[in-house]
C-alpha cells in the first residue's frame, strides 16, 4: 500500500487529535529534566547517564510500539526508507506532536564504483540510515546545559534514541540510534541518526523431535 | 454461536495467555515446566487440581453442545467420554496436556501462515480456518503477538474482536501495566484486570451465547 507522505501526515495528525489523554507539556519537560538531573547525581558520569537514558528509552519503546500499532493500524513498511517516513510523520507526531524532517542515506555495504555514483542507495540493505532533524524538542523546553555536562558529553534527550531502538526491535528491525548534534550543546540543529543493523528473523518454536 | 477459547502467543513462540469460556473437555494442566507461569491459573501445574478457578462454573458442561464428540481446539486423543453434569474435579479432560495443546495450536497457525506467505506473497494474511466443530481465528500484530480465538463453526470472522482485545484490554492492562513483564521469556501476561476485562468484553458480544 503506497502511502504518500501527505497521507502519513494526515494519519499522524488524526492520531494526535484522537488521543484521549494528553499530558501537560511543561509537566512532561520538567519531569524529564528532574529525571536527568537525578541520574546525573546518581551516576556522576555522563557517559553512564547516556547509557541509562538509552536503556530506559528501550524499555519504553518496546511497549510504545504496541500502542502505536494498535491505534494506527499501519501495515508493514516496504523498506527502511518508508520506516523513516512513518517514524517521523506518524510516530513522533502522534506521541509528541512534533514532525521531525527526515533525510535518508546510507551506502550499501559492498558498494561498487558504478553504484556509488547513483544518488539513491538500496534502502533495504543493512547500513541504510535515516536522520531525523528535530526543529523543536519538547523534552528540552527549559533546559540549559552547564559546562561540565557539555564537556562530559551528555546527550540530554538520549531517551529518544532508546525509544526508537526498542520500538523498532519489536517489529523485527535491529537498529542503532544516536544523536549527531543537539542545540543544547550549541550545535545548529538537533539530529538523530538511525542506522539499520539487520532485519531480525522471525523465531520458530523449538522442535522437540 | 459462541466462543470457546482464546490463546495469546508472543513473538518468542510461547503461549503467554489462555482463557476459555466453553469447552467440552477441560484442558489438562500442563506438565511441570511445560508452560510459563502467569498464563492461566487454570492450566498451571499445581498439586491440587484447581480446574474450576477461572472457568465459568455455570452449566457450560451440561449444555447441549456437549453432544459434540470432539473437544474444542486441536486434535485431541479422546480418552473417555464421561459427561459429568456436576462441576467437580474429575471432569472429562482432554488427553493432551495444556502445554502440548498450546504448542500444537501455535504450530498449526505458524505452518498455515508460512505456507500462505510462500504461496501468495508476503502481504497475504491468514485469517481463519474452519473444521466441522470449530473455527479458529487469528489476528497477528506486526510486533509478533498472535491472538488466536476458537469459536463455533458458524461464527463470522472474529478478527475484529481480536483486534478489539488488542487495542482495548491488552493495551490497557498489559502494555500500560508496569507490573506485567512483556516480552520476557519467563512469564506470561495473566493478570486479574486483563482477565476480567477480556471476559467482560467477550461476554458482552452479540456472538457470545
Amino acid at each position: 500500500m503506497a502511502t504518500t507522505s501527505k497521507q502519513y501526515k494526515v494519519i499522524g495528525e488524526e492520531l494526535w487529535k484522537g488521543r484521549a489523554e494528553k499530558t501537560n507539556a511543561e509537566l512532561f519537560a520538567l519531569t524529564y529534566g528532574a529525571l536527568v538531573v537525578q541520574l546525573i547525581q546518581d551516576y556522576e558520569d555522563y557517559e553512564e547517564v547516556n547509557k541509562q537514558l538509552e536503556k530506559m528509552g528501550y524499555n519504553i519503546g518496546t511497549r510504545l510500539i504496541e500502542d502505536f500499532l494498535a491505534r494506527s493500524n499501519i501495515g508493514r513498511c516496504v523498506d527502511f526508507r518508508e520506516t523513516g517516513e512513518v517514524v517521523a510523520k506518524v510516530g513522533f507526531k502522534s506521541f509528541l506532536n512534533i514532525t521531525p524532517s527526515v533525510t535518508h542515506g546510507g551506502l550499501p555495504i559492498a558498494a561498487s564504483p558504478t553504484r556509488s555514483s547513483t544518488a539513491s542507495p538500496a534502502p533495504t540493505i543493512p547500513g541504510a540510515t535515516f536522520t531525523l532533524t528535530l526543529d523543536e524538542n519538547p523534552l528540552a523546553e527549559f533546559v540549559e546545559l552547564p559546562e561540565e555536562a557539555l564537556e562530559g558529553g551528555l546527550w540530554f534527550s538520549n531517551i529518544l534514541c532508546g525509544v526508537l531502538r526498542g520500538a523498532l526491535e519489536m517489529i523485527q528491525m535491529q537498529v542503532t540510534a544516536t544523536f549527531i548534534s543537539d542545540v543544547l550543546r550549541g550545535d545548529e540543529t538537533t539530529e538523530i541518526k538511525v542506522t539499520l543493523v539487520k532485519y531480525l528473523e522471525e523465531e520458530v518454536p523449538v522442535g522437540d523431535d | 454461536m459462541t466462543i470457546y477459547s482464546l490463546y495469546i502467543y508472543d513473538r518468542h513462540c510461547t503461549c503467554v495467555y489462555y482463557q476459555d469460556w466453553h469447552r467440552t473437555k477441560l484442558p489438562k494442566p500442563a506438565a511441570e515446566g511445560g508452560i510459563l507461569p502467569a498464563v492461566s491459573h487454570q492450566v498451571y501445574p499445581q498439586p491440587q487440581q484447581d480446574t474450576i478457578s477461572t472457568s465459568d462454573p455455570i452449566s457450560t458442561y451440561s449444555s447441549p453442545r456437549n453432544t459434540l464428540s470432539s473437544s474444542s481446539g486441536v486434535v485431541v486423543a479422546v480418552n473417555e467420554e464421561q459427561r459429568t453434569t456436576t462441576p467437580q474435579p474429575p471432569q472429562a479432560q482432554s488427553g493432551l496436556s495444556f502445554d502440548e495443546e498450546a504448542k500444537l495450536v501455535y504450530g498449526v497457525v505458524l505452518s498455515l501462515r508460512n505456507m500462505i506467505k510462500k504461496l501468495s506473497g508476503k502481504d497475504e494474511q491468514f485469517v481463519n480456518y474452519k473444521t466441522s466443530t470449530y473455527k479458529l481465528h487469528l489476528y497477528e500484530t506486526l510486533s509478533g503477538y498472535k491472538f488466536v480465538m476458537l469459536s463455533d463453526p458458524n461464527a463470522d470472522s472474529l478478527r475484529f474482536v481480536l483486534r478489539q482485545i488488542y487495542s482495548g484490554p491488552f493495551l490497557e492492562y498489559v502494555v500500560r501495566n508496569p507490573l506485567v513483564k512483556m516480552d520476557s521469556k519467563e512469564r506470561g501476561i495473566d493478570n486479574e484486570y486483563f482477565r476480567t476485562s477480556t471476559d467482560r468484553m467477550i461476554r458482552g458480544l452479540s456472538v457470545f451465547q
